[in-house]
């Protein structure tokens, strides 16, 4: 019985130490020009295609579509008149249905990179990899070059294959860090984003199939007050922060003057970097590699 | 566009900010909507629901008490109703109309109609429409959909069928759309531009999600949220000089603590110049003459294409 018990409990340790050894931190990270922080405002323009490979009602597609027509439209605005240059994670099919604005973020100089071509990854190898080569054709055709990273599931082996640079898509550590696929060949740098720096967790009603008793949809002081927190925190730490936003739900009007406030307050103080995730990618690669 | 045929319901890019103009030089338009449903679920307006002190509240003192608030601040309103209550309180709905707001469609019993054939839906569209037609004295010009509690989305319910119905009957707008935070076209057929009129819901600025939500005794009482919600929509919509819309239930936002918070809301507003509040049916009628569909709707084919393994 107890040499039983000693198994499970050494299996659990084993597996364990396995998961971990597949992360690397970063712990004498630094940023350039003696910057505190970088800040990488990313945005995941699903608009309604989620909704629609989940099969939502008509309503809900048309809650995304205001992040065609108009979120996104607002979110390039905000951005360059902060001269902030963010990161557009873009699932492929939105260039058939969102070409202009998507040109627009390429004009502007916002990079755009890799969500999926209908936001889900097949599980069959040739099948993702036509998926993925798909979005990076499709983006590179607007934006005239091809995106380097990705949010996304899809397996770093092809991800690496295909030149990608980065990842950005889990929280297992505040700063960027080094992740290995399960059997340790390869290995991709991720730039971690947290489900509470998320605006649709705050103000997206039935997110993430949540059912009516779990809604916390929220007003945009709160937010303000959360996000600011950790902004503030990350600051004093030296830190990274990644705020994701969804065009369908910040740009709405009251959130998005909730952002030029943060964004304003935040530039109030000395040592903020506000790169794409492409340049604290490269940044990271060159100064910190594994 | 690019168009695609069950994705968007309108044209690609909507109307930038510089583009929105308000009659006799107004900045913002402000609509406010009055839903008279008491349904808690999909299938609309119950015995139950009747039978519930709730009820009897949204439509006597919760009712006076929002109508006295509207009058005190001069505001004008479009009140959402099944038919139903329609039939049910039609005496209290002619002085609803007494007092210049509007009476708009809201469902035969606000049922969800999303699962019906078109046949079904078609009869319930028609027999909506007579006795709201019997109770008012005149066809109304438009009909929501608005969502009620118990649904899992908050944005109200449609079915294929229900934007061509209510264009065939005649109806002017659909009230509750989330493509836009202005009016705008949905389309319901690409080839021929055939499209209805929608006014603009956020459930944000709807006060039933806040109000012990999801359910009395146990939901959660947000109403402070709501209040900086519509604070901050107005605040932001009135620098871009567009619109706020928001939606009240008067068995909710009838209650003491809620209606303070109305009033704190009108009074704030009535501080800033050029805020137009017309009816919905105003509305839609100067978007119409305004921004007439052949000017205003952009609609490219689509380029979408279909693939193996993919969404067609």
């Amino acid at each position: 019985m107890t040499s039983q018990l000693e198994q499970e409990v050494a299996d659990l340790c084993a597996t364990a130490e396995r998961y971990d050894a597949r992360h690397r931190r970063i712990a004498d990270l630094t940023w350039p020009d003696g910057a505190r922080i970088a800040v990488n405002f990313t945005a995941d323009f699903d608009a309604m295609l989620l909704r629609r490979l989940l099969n939502e009602p008509p309503m809900q597609l048309a809650k995304g579509e205001f992040g065609g027509r108009v979120g996104i439209w607002r979110l390039i605005e905000l951005f360059d008149a902060h001269g902030i240059k963010a990161t557009i994670f873009t699932p492929g099919r939105i260039c058939e249905l969102y070409p202009q604005a998507l040109r627009a973020v390429a004009r502007s100089g916002h990079e755009i990179a890799d969500h999926m071509w209908e936001h889900h990854v097949p599980k069959d190898p040739a099948q993702e990899r036509d998926h993925l080569l798909k979005t990076a054709n499709a983006l590179e055709a607007i934006a005239g070059r091809r995106p380097v990273g990705s949010r996304s599931e899809h397996t770093l082996g092809l991800l690496k294959q295909e030149r990608f640079l980065y990842i950005s898509h889990e929280s297992a550590d505040h700063r960027p860090y080094y992740l290995s696929d399960p059997d340790g060949r390869n290995t991709m740098l991720n730039l971690p984003f947290h489900y509470a720096i998320d605006d649709a967790m705050f103000y997206s009603f039935a997110w993430l199939g949540s059912g009516n008793a779990a809604q916390r949809i929220t007003d945009p002081d709160r937010v303000f007050d959360l996000w600011w927190a950790a902004f503030w925190q990350q600051y004093r730490a030296g830190g990274y922060l990644n705020i994701v936003v969804h065009p369908f739900v910040s740009g709405r009007a009251l959130r998005i003057e909730m952002m030029d406030r943060l964004i304003t307050r935040m530039k109030t103080l000395p040592g903020v970097w506000f790169p794409t995730c492409e340049e604290v990618a490269t940044h990271c690669l060159d100064r910190f590699p594994i | 566009m690019p168009w695609k045929q069950g994705y968007t319901i309108s044209d690609e890019v909507g109307l930038r900010d510089a583009d929105v103009r308000w009659p006799d030089g107004n900045r913002c338009c402000f609509t406010v909507v009055v839903d008279m449903s008491v349904a808690r679920g999909p299938e609309g307006i119950s015995a139950a629901d009747l039978m519930h002190p709730d009820a009897y509240f949204a439509a006597h003192d919760g009712l006076d008490q929002v109508l006295a608030v509207f009058k005190h601040f001069g505001i004008r309103a479009t009140f959402a109703v099944p038919a139903v209550i329609a039939q049910l309180r039609a005496e209290r709905l002619r002085m609803v109309m007494a007092e210049g707001h509007e009476i708009a469609g809201n469902g035969l019993k606000h049922e969800d109609v999303s699962g019906l054939g078109a046949a079904d839906e078609k009869a319930r569209l028609d027999l909506a429409t007579d006795i709201l037609t019997r109770t008012i004295g005149r066809r109304p010009a438009g009909w929501f959909c608005l969502p009620r509690q118990d649904d899992p989305f908050a944005g109200g319910t449609i079915s294929p069928h229900t934007i061509d119905l209510l264009i065939d009957a005649g109806y002017q707008y659909m009230g509750n759309g989330l493509a836009d935070d202005v009016p705008h076209y949905w389309v319901t057929d690409f080839a021929s531009r055939r499209a209805m009129l929608t006014l603009p819901y956020y459930y944000h600025f709807d006060d039933q999600w806040f109000l012990l939500f999801p359910r009395k005794g146990t939901g959660l009482e947000h109403a402070d949220d709501l209040f900086r919600n519509w604070r901050a929509e107005f605040n932001a919509q009135y620098k871009r000089g567009r619109q706020f819309s928001m939606v009240l239930h008067p068995g909710a936002i009838g209650w003491c603590n809620r209606l303070q918070l109305l009033e704190d809301f009108f009074a704030y507003v009535r501080t800033f110049p050029g805020v137009w509040n017309p009816t919905s049916e105003e509305c839609a009628r100067y978007w119409q003459v305004t921004y007439p569909t052949d000017k205003t709707l952009k609609l490219e084919p689509s380029v979408w294409r279909d693939y193996p393994g993919s969404l067609s």
